[in-house]
């Protein structure tokens, strides 16, 4: 416990001590400690990293672009369900950052969104995802996977040049193979929009695996940006980056965020509050609290969320 | 004790010890080569590149004639005894590793990929320990299954009288030959390759996979363009010392190929698989014991250099290969 715990109330018996004990887990407590290395102690002082993440309070104005509804999914044979019956928009042009402490469901909530949860043996799911009005059950899965758009928590690019990563969704999904010369205006516009264009451009047939970290993240993110998602998700970008690259991917999204919709997972409760318009909070798998990230953090409504907030923001 | 040994072992003693071993093996095996070539010189330097042709020697005959009366030419033979021209044997030798090769690169893929990514837990640990039985089961038993059970069945069931008949006057079709010489082959080389290749595409990271899935490839596709690309590396040093393998298998082929220094016409369709043939390492164990015929001797050494230098020029190919793909990050 390095942290200091500021807690404003007491929560009540056992039950306090229980959810005390469970977040935040010891792995990311890694993460939570070394960004304060980057940004001022003092949270209520803090300058943001960035003038241009520097934001007011937004309103998502945007239409709804993915409803997520009553959804719930289940592991083989655990009694309870990993997400439990939640339910939650995503509209366009907005940032909507899942927070919760670790294994209370963020990821597989965000696995079933291009159902990538289906890879996982066992796992059931309830409910309905609606992707512009349409059941995504519906849908082709390939084409959902490039409507819906994912990058990952540890950076996974292909063993391959920088360009043929980019240019790998474009060539599996044409009939004739496209010349290098054809795919190279949307693999340009897709390194640009991740930001990575200006530091790879002068030699794309470098092998994407002697990139650092964070440029590995960005091409992961200028990989998903080539399909043209409408949908961006992204698992916990940041997490194992160092601080520097985090504050880039940051920018990126804020950037990002005017052309589609990013629903993001994050530990770092700082982050949430820098990149996200809207904030869910999970517990154990519940949705607790949904609701404008500044509200969210600044008046929390729920008990848990005021506790887990707190945790962080003293 | 233990402690006194370890204390003493500096860096540089250890690289000492570790290297000399392996300067050790590449003299040896550079003494090999040059006592071979110095063995197989007098056999090169009488027929001149016509050693590698095809058809009758200047003395006349086939290879198999050719090869007998080299025997006949005793230990101070004259130079017309050493009239050899050997394509039937290199061609035979080349086409059952080139086919068995091919056939086992894609059945083991194919079979690795099944392995890893298809077969549910229980068959698979059955699966994985037979495959690796099968790798060390002794060539001489494909050979023996060969003759009992597959060259009667190809005799009886598949070559027609007519077909038998259509080249009786150059070739006798009994059973024995190319078809059943490459299916034992790719038996006998292909479980080795499955190992190989199920390892490396089990060390494939998730994350690769999942990674072509999100961008919406269908399952298959993103095991063929990201899994199995990414271990052609692996998949070349599966097929190279399946290569090495076959090259040099003598006793099976010898059993089931007809040991007869012809070699399969492919214009003849589909009697090509029928006919018999004899690769170099047969040929050599065929002949070993008339080797106090100088001619013979020779010959024979030349075989084994051309095998020596094919598996050579194998690992060297390989090594490149290798190196050029890992350059781009596979494995
Ligand atoms: N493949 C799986 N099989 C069984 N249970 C799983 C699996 N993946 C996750 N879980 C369980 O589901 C819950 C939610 O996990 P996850 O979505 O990974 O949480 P988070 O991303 O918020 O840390 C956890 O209790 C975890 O143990
Ligand atoms: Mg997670």
């Amino acid at each position: 416990m390095s942290r200091p715990a500021t807690e404003s109330h007491d929560p009540a018996g056992s039950d306090g001590d229980g959810t005390r004990g469970a977040y935040p887990p010891p792995v990311r407590r890694i993460a939570l400690d070394r960004a304060p290395t980057v940004v001022a102690d003092d949270p209520a002082e803090r300058p943001l990293v960035s003038p241009s993440i520097e934001r007011a309070l937004r309103p998502a104005t945007g239409r709804e672009r993915l409803r997520i509804d009553e959804l719930s999914i289940f592991y083989g044979d655990a009694p309870k369900p990993a997400v439990n019956a939640v339910t939650l928009p995503v509209h366009e042009g907005e940032v909507l950052a899942l927070i919760g402490p670790s294994g209370c469901g963020k990821t597989t909530l965000l696995r079933s969104l291009n159902r990538l949860i289906e890879l996982t043996p066992g796992a059931r799911r309830q409910g309905r995802i609606v992707l512009d009005g349409e059941d995504i059950d519906g849908l082709e899965m390939t084409r959902l996977r490039r409507r819906v758009s994912m990058v990952f928590q540890q950076p996974n690019p292909f063993p391959m040049s920088i360009f043929d990563n980019v240019a790998y969704a474009l060539r599996e999904q044409s009939r004739k193979r496209p010349s290098k010369r054809d795919l190279l205006p949307r693999v340009e516009h897709a390194l640009r929009r991740a930001g990575l264009w200006d530091e790879v451009s002068h030699d794309l047939s470098r092998p994407a695996l002697r990139l650092s970290g964070g440029q590995q993240q960005r091409l992961c993110i200028a990989r998903a940006l080539a399909v043209e998602p409408e949908v961006l998700l992204m698992d916990e970008p940041c997490s194992a980056l160092d601080p520097i690259s985090t504050t880039v991917i940051e920018q990126l999204i804020h950037e990002l965020r005017s052309e589609l919709a990013i629903v993001i997972v994050t530990h770092n409760l700082q982050q949430a509050r820098r990149v996200a318009d809207n904030v869910a909070f999970m517990y154990l798998g519940d949705l607790i609290e949904y609701g404008p990230t500044e509200e969210l953090f600044e008046r929390p409504r729920a008990e848990r969320t005021r506790e887990y907030v707190g945790g962080t923001f003293g | 004790m233990l402690a006194r040994l370890r204390g003493p072992l500096t860096d540089r003693r250890a690289g000492l010890l570790l290297g000399a071993p392996a300067v050790a093996v590449v003299l040896i095996v550079l003494a090999m080569l040059v006592f071979v070539a110095i063995q197989a010189w007098p056999t090169f330097q009488h027929n001149g590149l016509g050693w590698l042709g095809d058809g009758p020697a200047p003395t006349g005959g086939t290879v198999d004639q050719q090869l007998g009366s080299m025997v006949e030419g005793g230990e101070a033979p004259p130079p017309s005894a050493y009239a050899i021209k050997a394509w039937p044997l290199i061609f035979g030798t080349a086409l059952t590793t080139v086919l068995s090769i091919a056939i086992g690169i894609v059945v083991s893929v194919l079979a690795a990929i099944f392995i890893v990514d298809l077969a549910p837990r229980r068959v698979r640990n059955v699966v994985v320990p037979v495959v690796r039985l099968l790798a060390a089961v002794p060539s001489v038993i494909y050979g023996l299954i060969g003759i009992l059970v597959l060259v009667p069945f190809v005799n009886d069931n598949l070559i027609s009288e007519g077909q038998r008949q259509s080249v009786q006057n150059v070739i006798p079709l009994t059973g024995p030959g190319l078809l059943v010489s490459v299916v034992l082959l790719t038996l006998m080389v292909t479980p080795i390759m499955i190992a190989l290749i199920t390892d490396a595409l089990e060390s494939v990271p998730r994350g690769w996979r999942e990674g072509a899935l999100a961008l919406g490839v269908t399952q298959w596709r993103a095991t063929m363009s990201v899994a199995v690309k990414a271990i052609r590396p692996a998949i070349v040093a599966a097929a190279v010392l399946a290569s090495a393998r076959a090259l040099g298998e003598a006793i099976m082929l010898s059993m089931v190929s007809g040991s007869n220094g012809y070699a399969p016409r492919i214009q003849d369709g589909l009697i090509f698989l029928f006919e018999p043939l004899r690769p170099l390492a047969a040929t050599i164990a065929e002949n070993t014991e008339s080797i106090n015929s100088a001619a013979l001797k020779s010959t024979l050494y030349a075989f084994a250099f051309l095998l020596l230098v094919s598996c050579f020029v194998l690992s060297l190919g390989s090594y490149f290969i290798k190196r050029s793909l890992r350059a781009q990050g596979a494995r």
